[in-house]
């Protein structure tokens, strides 16, 4: 992807660092983080556990609004949520009291949209991710996948021109993650979001994303950017082909090494 | 399915043989001669009240009094607890703070504040009314404040993003989200109401079921207050029944969901 210079970019991180207060002393979760989003881009990172993706994604979200650094949206400084940002988060959060039609539909009730036309929305954002058929279920009656899906479809029903998404797979079998990859890159095609993804997965990151950026194990620092030059329309198809394997090669290299540092510390704080 | 069909009309028959045993060791110990003559009454003799008070309109004119005190107290009781346990959940200092005093006078018999209430609204049924509603508030704010508490932080976090209104945040997010609590809430509050209502109406009062039970043990006739305490019981355990039926979770019913997999 071209990136025009001249242009402010979307999203702008600059400098932005966040500790955590604990009763065993201080954490940096994020240490001087700085990176320009463009408009359209498809961002992923990638890191090893507890490296601060997620305090990231809350920060830029306006969820943590305490933090060093300032985070600009279209050039303005933000703090606190904003309409134009929707998130998707690591955790479960479909209101189990919902249906998955009514669950996609409550952005757009809290926005006063009338029924009949937020439930005709709410239709078309079901199928966007595949759950045609399923309007009528309770969260409780689906699996935790298709839970996952209605989170990002209520998300979606906002329209946010940027989305967050905290490793909305991670609780996926291989394959369906693969095929929702494909959703995903579809859905991203055809709205023009601006988007950041959280995950754990490498080959996921290649796929989806211009940019991948990879975190350094405590304190979360950006090591790398790896910019992924593959020919869009990207599918699941590609995931076999050589290139795709020389970027999951080179990512992989970086990862491990953060990876094993974060092993170690685990392991020796476990011995004291 | 059909193991579960047969754990229900299990549960059913150890019901039926309880209520009968207990039926024979009443008839038993009301004929052993062990009571004074008269205090445990034979369940025919109370049943031949029951039926005499169900024609009588002065019973009916007590019954209702009681029923408009208990439904009003329940509903001024109920609603206020929902309010201050909300506020009290969701402000982590105003929990601190009152929540130790609200806990300590939930657990005081409500009885005490009979002489206090009796000044501020009279003999009528305004003490009453404001009995129930005080004895019932307890149990719904401390159930309600818990919940909060233990809501998932997630559905917050959702509100958080849209940028929900408080009013929002409530009606679309803790109502829904607290439906056990206040259900649960409702139910313990609705027997303490009736408890509250019969016994501010037994220490002082000229109308209500409470009264009527007092005038029929000063005539000593034991049936009769026996067979209007069973109408006490049996308005308690309605009103429970019918809360826990009409104060649920929208969704799939999960013992229908257990017993098709079984
Ligand atoms: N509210 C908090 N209070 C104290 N420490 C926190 C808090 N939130 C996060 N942390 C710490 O900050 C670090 C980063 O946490 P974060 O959740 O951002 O990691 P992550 O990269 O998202 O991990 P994962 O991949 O496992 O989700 C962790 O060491 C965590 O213990
Ligand atoms: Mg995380």
């Amino acid at each position: 992807m071209m990136h025009d210079t001249h242009s402010t970019p979307t999203l702008s991180i600059q400098n932005v660092s966040k500790h955590f207060e604990t009763g065993k002393g201080t954490v940096t979760a994020v240490d001087h983080v700085s990176l320009d989003i463009q408009q359209g881009e498809f961002i992923s990172i990638i890191g090893p556990s507890g490296c601060g993706k997620s305090t990231l994604m809350n920060m830029i979200g306006g969820l943590i609004t305490e933090y060093d650094g300032s985070i600009l949206l279209d050039g303005k400084p933000v703090r606190g949520c904003q309409p134009e940002i929707g998130m998707v988060f690591q955790e479960e959060s479909t209101f189990p009291w919902r249906t998955a039609l009514d669950n996609v539909a409550f952005p757009l009730e809290a926005g006063g949209v009338p029924k009949d036309k937020r439930h005709v929305r709410a239709h078309e954002l079901l199928d966007l991710v595949g759950l045609t058929g399923f309007e009528n279920h309770f969260p409780s009656e689906l699996s935790g996948g298709m839970r996952q899906r209605i989170a990002i479809a209520r998300t979606l029903a906002f329209q946010p021109r940027i989305l967050l998404m905290d490793e909305p797979f991670a609780a996926l079998d291989e394959q369906t993650r693969l095929l929702l990859g494909d959703k995903v890159v579809q859905i991203q095609q055809k709205l023009k979001q601006t988007t950041l993804l959280i995950t754990h997965n490498i080959a996921e990151a290649v796929q989806l994303s211009d940019r991948v950026l990879i975190m350094t194990f405590r304190p979360g620092r950006i090591k790398r950017v790896v910019e992924i030059t593959l020919p869009r329309p990207r599918s699941s198809e590609m995931v076999g082909s050589e290139k795709f394997a020389a970027y999951v090669a080179e990512i992989w290299a970086d990862l491990r090494q953060e990876a094993s540092k974060g092993l170690k510390e685990t392991e020796a704080a476990a011995a004291h | 399915m059909a193991l579960a069909k047969q754990m229900i009309s299990r549960v059913t028959l150890y019901r039926i043989s309880a209520a009968l045993f207990l039926l024979t060791l009443w008839e038993a110990a009301g004929a052993s001669g062990l009571f004074f003559k008269g205090v445990l009454p034979s369940t025919w003799f109370i049943g031949k009240s029951l039926i005499r008070l169900s024609g009588d309109p002065i019973f009916w004119g007590h019954f209702s009094v009681t029923l408009f005190e208990i439904l009003s107290g329940f509903a001024i009781g109920s609603l206020v607890g929902i309010i201050v346990g909300l506020a009290l959940g969701m402000n982590r200092y105003s929990g601190q703070i009152f929540e130790p005093v609200i806990e300590y006078l939930a657990a005081t018999p409500k009885v005490v504040f009979l002489p206090i209430l009796l000044i501020l609204f009279g003999i009528g049924v305004g003490s009453k009314i404001s009995l129930a509603a005080l004895s019932c508030f307890f149990p719904m704010t401390l159930s309600l404040a818990a919940g909060v508490r233990g809501m998932n932080p997630m559905f917050l976090r959702v509100g958080q993003t849209l940028n929900l209104s408080l009013a929002q945040r409530i009606r679309m997010i803790y109502l829904p989200a607290l439906v056990p609590p206040i259900s649960t809430g409702l139910r313990l509050g609705f027997g303490i109401a009736t408890v509250g209502a019969l016994l501010s109406e037994i220490k002082l009062s000229n109308k209500g079921l409470g009264h009527a039970a007092m005038q029929a043990y000063a005539r000593f006739d034991i049936p009769t207050m026996m067979a209007i305490l069973i109408v006490i019981f049996a308005l308690a355990g309605l009103g429970n029944m019918l809360i826990g039926s009409i104060i649920r979770l929208p969704g799939p019913n999960t013992r229908r969901l257990t017993k098709e997999t079984s």
